[in-house]
C-alpha cells in the first residue's frame, strides 16, 4: 500500500498553473476593462497638460501626476483585484476542488499572489508607457517651442521612469501580500476590502508616526514604535519621484534597496498569508 | 460465507470532528467516533440525512478538514498530507468551477494540477470529455452548461489523472432521471474498471442498484454498514413471480403450501419501478452536448 504513496514536493510549476488561471481570470472576468478606462482618461487629460506651456517644470508636473495616478489606480486596483480573485475561489467553491487535488496550500497562495501580480505588472507598464510616451511628445514640442532651454539635450532621464514603473509595481506586490494575509482569515470580501485601505493609509502615513514618536525618551514606547514600524512597511520609500525627472537620476544601490525592502515584505506577509489559510476550514 | 473484503482504499478510525460554533467553547460534533473501511475495488454508498455528517467525513477523506481525533489514511496515507491525494478523484456536491474556462481548458487545467504528463495531456483530457459524453460541447464555456453538463465536466476533471479512488458528493443532486441513469452507468463502468467509487446520494434506489457495500449515518454516528444484498435482503421469505394465476388455481396454490404447513402471506401484481418506466419512455437525449 505504501509503494502508492509517494511525496509530493513543492512545485513552482503548479505555482505558476494557479498563477495563470489568476491571470486568465482576471482577463476574462473583464477587470482590464478598468485598466482601459484609466488609460483614456490619461489621454484625455494629457489634451490638457497642452495648454499649460510653462517650460522644464511642466515636464515634472506631469511626471508627478502620471505617477500620482498610478498610485491611486493601482492601489484600488490592486486591493480590488486581490480580494476579488482570492474570494471568488470561496465563495463559488472552486477552492474546494482544487485544494482536493494533491497541491499544498502555499502553492495555492503564492499563485494567487503572482496572478495578481501578473495583472498589477500589466497595469504598471502601460500606465508608464503611456506616461513615457506622454513626456516624450511634450518634450519635443517644449524643444522645438524654446530650444535654448534644452541645449544640453533632453531632460527627462526616461530609463529612471521605467525604474519608477518597477518600484511602483514592488509596492503594489507588498500591498497585495498584506491583502492576502487580511484575504485569508476574513471571512467576507468587503472586510479585506476595507482592511486592505486602512492597511494602506498606515503604510503611507507610518514614518510620521515613527518621527513624532522618536523624540519620545520613554524606552518601553520607543521600542513598541520601532517594532510597528517593523511591522508595517514604509510605503514613501518608493516615492523617488523627486529623484527623476528634471536634472536628477535614480541611485541605482537606492533602487536595489528598495527592491530588496518591498521582497523581503512580500516573502514575509506571503509567509504569514499561507500560515493564517492552512489553518482556515474550507 | 462471505468473502473476505478486499484492503481498504480508505480506513477510518475512531474518527470525531467537532466545530465551534462561537467564542464561548460551545462546538458542535459533526462526526463522531466513527470507524469504518471502504474496500478496494467497490462501489461503496455513504448515506444519511442532512446533517448527518457525510460531507465532513468527505472532507477529511480530502484533507480539507483536520479531524478533531482519530484517523483518516487513504491507500495507507494519513488524509492530511497531499500525497494523499494523488490518487483521488473528486467531484464536489453541485459542482463549482471556473465558468470563464471552456470544457476543455477547465479539465486541462485541473489535469496539469495533478501531473498529468505534458505530453500525454491533450490526449488525456480529449479522452475523459469523451467519456462523458460531452465531446460536442467542450468548447463552450462552463458557466453556459447545464446542471448535468456540469455534474459530467466534474466526473471528467476527477478522473483526468486515472485516480484509483473516486469521491462522488451527490452526483445526481438536480440532474433528470436520464442524466442519473447516465451518471449510475458511468459509475457503473469505473468499477469494471477497478476503480474503488465513494458515492454519496439521497438517491436510495440509485444507490441500492450501484453499491456493492453502504454505510448508514445519522448524527455523524454510524448505524448501519454492511453489503447491499445482506442488508436489503430478507432471510426468512421468498417470492416467487409466476404468471397471473385463475383465482381456483390460485386457492388450490394456497391449499398444497397449507398443507406443508407454510403461509401464502400475500398475491400482488409485480410491478416496474417509476424510474425504469421513465427511462423506457422517455427517449434518451444524443450523449453530445448533453441536455438539462
Amino acid at each position: 500500500m505504501s509503494s502508492l504513496a509517494r511525496s509530493v514536493p513543492f512545485s513552482f510549476g503548479r505555482l505558476g498553473i494557479v498563477a495563470g488561471n489568476t491571470f486568465l481570470e482576471a482577463v476574462r472576468q473583464k477587470l482590464f476593462n478598468f485598466l482601459l478606462l484609466l488609460a483614456v482618461a490619461l489621454v484625455a487629460s494629457a489634451q490638457l497638460f497642452r495648454e499649460f506651456n510653462f517650460g522644464s517644470s511642466e515636464l515634472k508636473f506631469i511626471a508627478d501626476f502620471g505617477f500620482g495616478s498610478m498610485v491611486f489606480f493601482g492601489s484600488t486596483l490592486t486591493i480590488a483585484a486581490t480580494a476579488q480573485l482570492f474570494f471568488s475561489e470561496i465563495e463559488n467553491r472552486t477552492a474546494l476542488t482544487l485544494l482536493a487535488k494533491p497541491i499544498w496550500r502555499t502553492e495555492f497562495i503564492f499563485g494567487k499572489l503572482l496572478g495578481v501580480l501578473a495583472v498589477v505588472g500589466v497595469f504598471c507598464a502601460l500606465t508608464t508607457g503611456l506616461l513615457l510616451v506622454l513626456l516624450y511628445n511634450r518634450e519635443t514640442a517644449l524643444m522645438a517651442a524654446n530650444p535654448e532651454a534644452f541645449e544640453a539635450g533632453r531632460l527627462i532621464h526616461y530609463g529612471d521612469l521605467v525604474l519608477m514603473g518597477v518600484l511602483q509595481w514592488l509596492k503594489f506586490g507588498v500591498l497585495a501580500a498584506i491583502t492576502l494575509l487580511v484575504a485569508s482569515f476574513s471571512n467576507t470580501n468587503l472586510y479585506t476590502v476595507v482592511m486592505g485601505f486602512f492597511m494602506l493609509v498606515i503604510c503611507h502615513l507610518q514614518y510620521l508616526a515613527r518621527d513624532a514618536y522618536s523624540q519620545v525618551s520613554a524606552l518601553p514606547l520607543r521600542l513598541l514604535v520601532q517594532g510597528l514600524s517593523y511591522v508595517f512597511p514604509n510605503f514613501q520609500v518608493f516615492n523617488l519621484a523627486d529623484q527623476i525627472g528634471i536634472g536628477q537620476g535614480i541611485d541605482p544601490t537606492v533602487f536595489l534597496r528598495v527592491g530588496a525592502y518591498a521582497l523581503t515584505y512580500i516573502a514575509v506577509f506571503g509567509g504569514l498569508a499561507v500560515y493564517s489559510f492552512s489553518q482556515r476550514e474550507i | 460465507m462471505t468473502p473476505p473484503l478486499p484492503r481498504p482504499a480508505i480506513a477510518i478510525t475512531g474518527l470525531t470532528k467537532d466545530f465551534a460554533l462561537n467564542l464561548r467553547g460551545v462546538k458542535l460534533r459533526a462526526v463522531d467516533n466513527l470507524t469504518l473501511a471502504v474496500p478496494e475495488g467497490q462501489v461503496f454508498g455513504l448515506l444519511g440525512p442532512n446533517g448527518s455528517g457525510k460531507s465532513t467525513t468527505i472532507k477529511i477523506i480530502l484533507g480539507l478538514l483536520e479531524p478533531t481525533a482519530g484517523e483518516c489514511q487513504v491507500f495507507g496515507v494519513p488524509s492530511g498530507r497531499v500525497d494523499s491525494r494523488l490518487n483521488v478523484g473528486y467531484l464536489p456536491e453541485a459542482p463549482y468551477f471556473y465558468r470563464y474556462l471552456s470544457g476543455t481548458e477547465l479539465v486541462r487545467f485541473y489535469g496539469r494540477i495533478c501531473g498529468v504528463p505534458k505530453a500525454r495531456l491533450a490526449e488525456r483530457v480529449r479522452e475523459v470529455i469523451d467519456w462523458v459524453g460531452l465531446s460536442a460541447a467542450a468548447h463552450r464555456r462552463v458557466g453556459t452548461y447545464s446542471k448535468g453538463m456540469l455534474q459530467r465536466i466534474g466526473l471528467a476533471q476527477a478522473l483526468v489523472h486515472d485516480p484509483r479512488l473516486i469521491i462522488l458528493d451527490e452526483p445526481t443532486a438536480g440532474v433528470d432521471p436520464v442524466g442519473s441513469a447516465e451518471i449510475s452507468e458511468l459509475i457503473l463502468k469505473l468499477k469494471t474498471q477497478g476503480k474503488t467509487v465513494l458515492i454519496t446520494s439521497h438517491l436510495l434506489a440509485q444507490i441500492e442498484d450501484i453499491c456493492d457495500r453502504v454505510a448508514i449515518l445519522d448524527r455523524g454516528k454510524l448505524i448501519l454498514e454492511g453489503a447491499v444484498p445482506d442488508l436489503v435482503g430478507r432471510q426468512d421469505q421468498q417470492a416467487l413471480l409466476v404468471d397471473a394465476l385463475p383465482p381456483a388455481e390460485l386457492a388450490e396454490l394456497q391449499g398444497w403450501l397449507a398443507a406443508r404447513g407454510h403461509t401464502l402471506n400475500a398475491v400482488e401484481q409485480p410491478r416496474t419501478r417509476l424510474d425504469q418506466l421513465f427511462l423506457s419512455k422517455v427517449a434518451r437525449a444524443p450523449k453530445d452536448g448533453g441536455h438539462s
